[in-house]
């Protein structure tokens, strides 16, 4: 706090904009004459001249991996260890070059006969437009070869910019990504190595300690830990050998054989005869290949631990007994102890229903083939083509279209609460005010109520035959009832609106809280020097706020994408959107992609599949989200200014 | 979702219980084929052989009583049944709700339920229905009326027992504002409603299930049909018609009213901005009843105008059912499906009536005075002459079909409702979008097994560009033709050419169609074989010399046996094995080892219909 006491009195924060002496980062920019066009040309020409004098230069000049990075696009990043530049440029290559083999070359001939092309009748909506469909793919085709040109040149370019950084002796470049893949690698070899060596270097127990678990232990007399190893083994064992293995060889296609129906004649009844259940299959399957990364990871501390016994013996060191390893537990190992707990509940809780989520999303599980009645297999990306492809179904429409709304309603419905919820803190905080306790109070009285019932409430209050209605009609301002659920805008502004009301309360007691702790000091020296209330606001209260809250807001962000209770409590009812209709599940105006999913596997043809495609895409724009707003964050950046 | 999250948890323990070694096996096929004939009754009337104790799950509909009644008839049974006990836990489920839980996970849903016809299919689909026993559905075809008995069968098979034969709607309205002339004209009705200020609720914008009254009315029609397995084969839908219009234009008079509300609640009378109409079924008659007192009246639907000719309004009839979940105990099955008879007959379905108004589906039942003479039942009854009876739907058509609606409020042209009413028709043939592979998958289509109207596409796989059938039974006299993607726009006939005439079979017996496709002259070659590289067998093993690297070929016969072409010199101590499609992902020998010749001789090699392996002397 000091710091940021000494940054304001420096004049860092407070000083409004109109204090030119602050500008001190400006740099000054050179400023651009208006070039004649003959100047233009010519420096044009000049641009495209180096640039094939480079292509000539770079390939003579170049070590061997920028003459490979010619071919192999971000070869030379990929041997420096630049992974993630590597990664990018391999990729691009690798999908350009299957994508125009494939389909583009075609296409980009196809535009010599332009007359014929865009005789094709079939069209895409796009934003409500109809498009040429290959007409469109032509054109995109042509506009890859430029990228792909664009991105060869920046591959050998960056090959050699690297060479040059290599002969000056200056460090490469690497992102964190980079070094995170690097040491992971380095991980890897290091355990594979020990594995050798281990095995190598070890002691008859050691050695043996590689097939019976804990065996190292049970020699040295930590009878304790080899009989949790043994145990393990042995257990492991049985269940792979009478269940696991079952489960895992059905992986593949996840189930032969389906149920039936025999009919019994003496009961005149039919009875049920199961089958193989895909549901069961890919749920136990993945559980037991987990339970496999298990055991190697067990496998790997027995022949470790037998090591270190080893090592301890050689050393003439006590070997530790099972008292000193309870010790442990709760003294030098307690972090262990306490991290046990939770993670393996991330695991079974979060881990694996995602891993199980996103293999739904390559099957073709849903109403009709739920395992129990049918066994649903592996469809590969069927499904993700079904979502995209516009030609047989509204489904990529709906998607794009629900999308806009979804981020449209996320930063309506986050923005507003945080401004206006620390507008609202201000204001009770303002000197001079009365009865602070009580506005406070009176505010927070709708968190009393449980969040779901003042929303249904609301939703039947603005429901056509409802209480506002009625008002409205008895003052005089209609004459007939107006339905505004049925109404695009006013259904959406209505959900925004009762977001604010049942969401502000929150926001202004989190500000509370922060404006009182910022200290009345900056303040005052900011309306010594002539700040006016906004310019404090802009300068010390939003800075601060934005400093302390930034997680706090992406958090909410990303909550209200999936802000499943607002929507369907107060909406879910309301009519679809004819633009919309998709089957299966089709979406209202103020449906986000949380409240379409909910729609498309509870409804009539129980399409988790469909549902798990849109689940992925969700966490994809969420974690882009979260990863780019984190990135930005103040909180994140500027970690010790206001320490 | 609640029920997923359950479902890991449950995961978790089942987790944990593997480890602690008391993990559970694949199946649990409890096959309790109970073949002793000493303790199996005759009749099914007889139930002394199912004494026992039974624990099972019953939901019913949540309406105030109907549990408590359920129990009382559970109790009943029981005591007209000595030995079988029930403990049964009934609870309170709604009808829509029931049937998406049982979906959701049919182990953990209850043994016997209580939906509406709409969920029928998607019930049948989900194997959530034990079908009924023959015998019984002899009885609940003599005992119910047609509608319900009709209701109650997809694909020509019995899912469940008829509870109600009510699940139909009509028109709720206010005495006091509506002239009892003006109850046959839809345009007076929604006047009237407009001058007193009040709403007129059908649910139009939300549901298929109401608005499809005025497409009936036009004489459209939506008819699925479905095959026994609660799939989907086709459908003949012409909303998409100048009826069709009509029929939208009608919807529009009303959708485009000030009074118009888009509900069926029967509480609308007594809302804040009250209804004088409201459309809906007997279930609402106790809310309408408590709201309007004295004012309470009930009819059949109205009529409306367009371009000067009238169309009274249709609606569907339906029928509340009850099912029982597949069991994998015989007795329990049984016992089940008894109480499910016994629950769907006169006394209960009166018991019902009197609780909470349900109109009966039972004949007897239907003649009781006091069920004539109901306002609700007798509204329902005039409805009747229009009413359409439920068939069996696809589940997503009730999505799809509710949304012309929505376009049909904004649409102020003939042409917007035809654009309207063409996205209808495009997004129902979506639901039979073929795939890729679908669409260039070649069949084999023909007068087959009795199929003489042609319906039943043979699929064929592909093995080196060349498309193999299974094995057909033919008889002479058969014809078929090869098509692809299950259409008859690419199809190839006898003499190779596109459209060309039928392939017809000379003689009887199984044969294999083969079929080369050339598609740059969009010709073909198809050829009937005795064997197939798929689907047929061959013999393999150390014979003549040979060291398991020849197939030689076997033939079917007209029994489904195969046979080697020729006889072979074979040696004591020759091993062979047959097997399929030169592959050894189906072969047979002595059981699962190779077949050994224990005496030298020169024999046909045969593989019988039970897969046994036979040597048949010169």
């Amino acid at each position: 706090m000091r710091f940021f006491i000494e940054k304001a009195r420096k004049g860092d924060i407070m000083k409004p904009k109109t204090n030119k002496t602050t500008g001190t980062k400006k740099k000054s920019v050179p400023v651009r004459k208006r070039k004649s066009f003959a100047e233009g040309v010519k420096g044009f020409f000049k641009a495209v001249g180096n640039e094939i004098k480079s292509f000539f230069t770079i390939f003579v000049d170049g070590s061997w991996r920028t003459k490979l990075s010619y071919v192999i696009f971000g070869f030379g990043n990929l041997v420096l260890g630049q992974i993630a530049r590597a990664l990018f440029f391999l990729a691009f290559e690798a999908l350009f070059f299957f994508y125009t083999i494939k389909s583009g070359w075609a296409r980009i001939l196809k535009l010599g006969n332009l007359k014929e092309l865009t005789e094709q009748v079939e069209f895409v909506r796009l934003f409500n437009k109809d498009i040429h469909v290959e007409l469109l793919l032509s054109i995109f085709s042509v506009l890859l070869v430029v990228v792909c040109i664009v991105v060869w040149r920046n591959s050998f370019h960056g090959s050699y910019r690297n060479d040059k950084l290599l002969k000056e002796g200056r460090k490469i470049p690497r992102s964190a990504f980079d070094k995170g893949v690097i040491n992971f690698i380095k991980a890897v070899g290091n355990e594979i190595k020990s594995f050798f060596v281990i095995f190598v270097k070890g002691s008859w127990r050691t050695k043996l300690s590689y097939v019976i678990f804990g065996f190292g232990n049970l020699v040295c007399g930590q009878i304790a830990r080899a009989a949790l190893f043994l145990a393990f083994e042995a257990s492991f064992i049985y269940y792979i050998i009478n269940f696991g293995l079952a489960w895992i060889l059905k992986l593949d296609n996840l189930g032969d054989i389906g149920s039936h129906e025999e009919y019994d004649p003496i009961f005149d009844t039919y009875v049920r005869v199961n089958g193989d259940n895909s549901f069961k299959i890919l749920l136990y399957g993945v559980l037991s290949v987990l339970l496999c990364i298990v055991c190697i990871v067990v496998w790997r501390m027995s022949f470790h631990g037998s090591y270190e016994n080893d090592k301890l013996l050689e050393e003439g060191k006590k070997i530790p007994k099972f008292k000193d390893d309870l010790h442990d537990i709760v003294d030098s190992k307690f972090h262990r102890t306490l991290l046990t707990v939770p993670a393996i509940g991330i695991t079974m809780f979060t881990v694996f229903p995602i891993i199980f989520m996103i293999l739904v999303a390559f099957t073709n599980y849903d109403g009709a083939h739920d395992g129990y009645s049918g066994l649903f297999t592996w469809t590969g990306w069927a499904n993700f083509m079904e979502l995209f492809n516009t030609k047989t179904s509204n489904l990529g429409y709906a998607f794009v279209h629900i999308l806009l709304w979804t981020l449209v309603w996320a930063v309506l419905a986050t923005f507003s609460n945080y401004f206006l919820g620390m507008l609202l803190a201000l204001l009770i905080n303002k000197k001079g005010i009365k009865l602070k306790k009580m506005w406070r109070s009176l505010f927070v009285m709708t968190i009393a109520v449980p969040q779901f019932i003042s929303l249904l409430y609301m939703s039947k209050l603005f429901a056509k035959n409802g209480l506002i209605n009625m008002l409205l009609i008895k003052w005089g301002f209609l004459e007939f009832p107006f339905d505004f659920w049925a109404n695009t805008t006013a259904s959406r502004i209505l959900v925004v609106v009762i977001n604010i009301w049942v969401g502000v309360p929150y926001l202004m007691l989190i500000a509370t809280g922060i404006l009182m702790n910022i200290p009345e000091d900056l303040y005052e020296s900011a309306r010594i020097d002539g700040a006016n209330p906004f310019q404090q606001y802009m300068k010390i209260t939003l800075p601060y706020m934005l400093f302390i809250t930034g997680p706090y807001l992406l958090t909410s962000f990303i909550g209200n994408i999936n802000n499943f209770n607002v929507i369907y409590l107060l909406a879910g009812g309301a009519e679809a959107n004819s633009n919309l209709l998709t089957s299966g599940g089709s979406a209202s105006d103020v449906d986000l992609l949380i409240t379409w999913l909910f729609k498309i596997s509870m409804g009539t043809e129980s399409n988790y599949k469909l549902a798990s495609v849109i689940g992925i895409l969700i966490f994809m724009v969420v974690s882009v989200i979260s990863v780019i707003g984190f990135n930005l964050m103040p909180s994140n950046k500027n970690e010790e200014d206001y320490q | 979702m609640k029920k997923r999250i359950t479902k890991f948890i449950a995961l978790a323990m089942a987790l944990v219980m593997v480890l602690a070694l008391a993990g559970c096996g694949k199946g649990n096929n409890n096959k309790n084929n109970n073949n002793n004939p000493t303790s199996s009754p005759d009749t099914p009337s007889d139930l002394s052989a199912l004494a026992g104790t039974y624990d099972i799950t019953v939901w019913v509909s949540e309406s105030a009583g109907v549990a408590d009644l359920t129990k009382t008839q559970i109790a009943d049974f029981c005591k007209d049944n000595p030995g079988i006990v029930i403990n049964a836990k009934v609870e309170g489920v709604t009808e829509a709700e029931s049937a998406s839980q049982m979906i959701a996970s049919v182990e953990d849903g209850a043994d016997l339920y209580c939906f509406a016809q709409d969920q029928l299919v998607r019930l049948v689909q989900a194997d959530a229905l034990a079908k009924l026993g023959t015998a019984t559905q002899q009885k609940i075809t003599e005992l119910n009326d047609k509608t319900s008995v009709q209701a109650a069968t997809v694909g020509g098979v019995m899912y469940c027992y008829p509870m109600t034969s009510d699940n139909g709607y009509f028109m709720f309205y206010d005495k006091s504002v509506i002239p009892e002339n003006h109850l046959d004209s839809l345009e007076d009705l929604i006047a009237d409603c407009e001058k007193a200020g009040k709403m007129f609720s059908m649910e139009l914008t939300t549901s298929a299930w109401y608005n499809a009254a005025f497409f009936f009315a036009t004489g459209c029609k939506s008819e699925w049909t479905i095959d026994s397995e609660g799939k989907i084969t086709g459908v003949d839908d012409n909303f998409n018609s100048d009826n069709g219009v009509i029929a939208l234009k009608g919807m529009q008079k009303l959708l485009k009213s000030k009074a118009f509300n888009s509900s069926s609640a029967g509480s609308d009378f007594s809302a804040a901005v009250p209804s004088a109409i409201v459309v809906s079924g007997t279930w609402s008659t106790a809310a309408v009843k408590e709201a309007l007192g004295d004012n309470y009246a009930a009819t059949d639907l109205p009529s409306f105008t367009v371009d000067g000719k009238t169309y009274h309004l249709g609606s569907y009839s339906g029928c509340k059912l009850i099912g029982v979940k597949p069991q994998n105990d015989t007795k329990k099955s049984a016992v089940l499906q008894q109480l499910a008879l016994y629950l769907s007959n006169e006394k209960c379905q009166l018991e019902r009536f009197k609780l909470v108004g349900w109109g009966p589906s039972n004949l007897n039942a239907q003649k009781n005075a006091d069920v004539q003479a109901d306002v609700a039942l007798a509204a329902l009854a005039k409805q009747a002459e229009y009413a359409v009876p439920q068939p069996q739907i696809h589940g997503s058509w009730w999505d799809i079909a509710k949304v012309y609606a929505v376009s049909a409020k904004d649409a102020n042209t003939d042409e917007e409702l035809k654009k309207a009413l063409e996205t209808y028709e495009a997004t129902i043939k979506g639901l039979f979008e073929m795939s890729v592979n679908e669409k260039e998958a070649w069949t084999v289509i023909g007068s087959m097994n009795g199929d003489t109207n042609w319906t039943t596409d043979i699929p064929m796989v592909c093995k080196n560009d060349v498309w193999y059938s299974e094995a057909i039974k033919f008889v002479a006299g058969d014809a078929f033709k090869v098509r692809q993607g299950k259409s008859w726009d690419v199809n190839i006939g006898s003499d190779g050419k596109a459209g060309g005439p039928n392939f017809d079979v000379t003689e009887d017996g199984y044969g294999f169609v083969v079929f080369t496709y050339d598609k740059a002259t969009n010709t073909g070659v198809i050829k009937l074989e005795k064997s197939s590289d798929v689907y047929g067998f061959s013999v393999i093993g150390t014979i003549n010399g040979d060291t398991w690297s020849k197939d030689l070929t076997m033939e079917i016969q007209p029994d489904g046996s195969w046979l080697t072409k020729e006889a072979y010199e074979l040696k004591a101590g020759d091993e062979f094995k047959a097997r399929q499609g030169l592959g050894w992902d189906v072969s047979y020998g002595n059981g699962g080892d190779n077949y050994k010749v224990e005496t030298a001789g020169t024999y046909y090699i045969k593989l019988t219909t039970d897969n046994k392996i036979e040597l048949i002397a010169k």
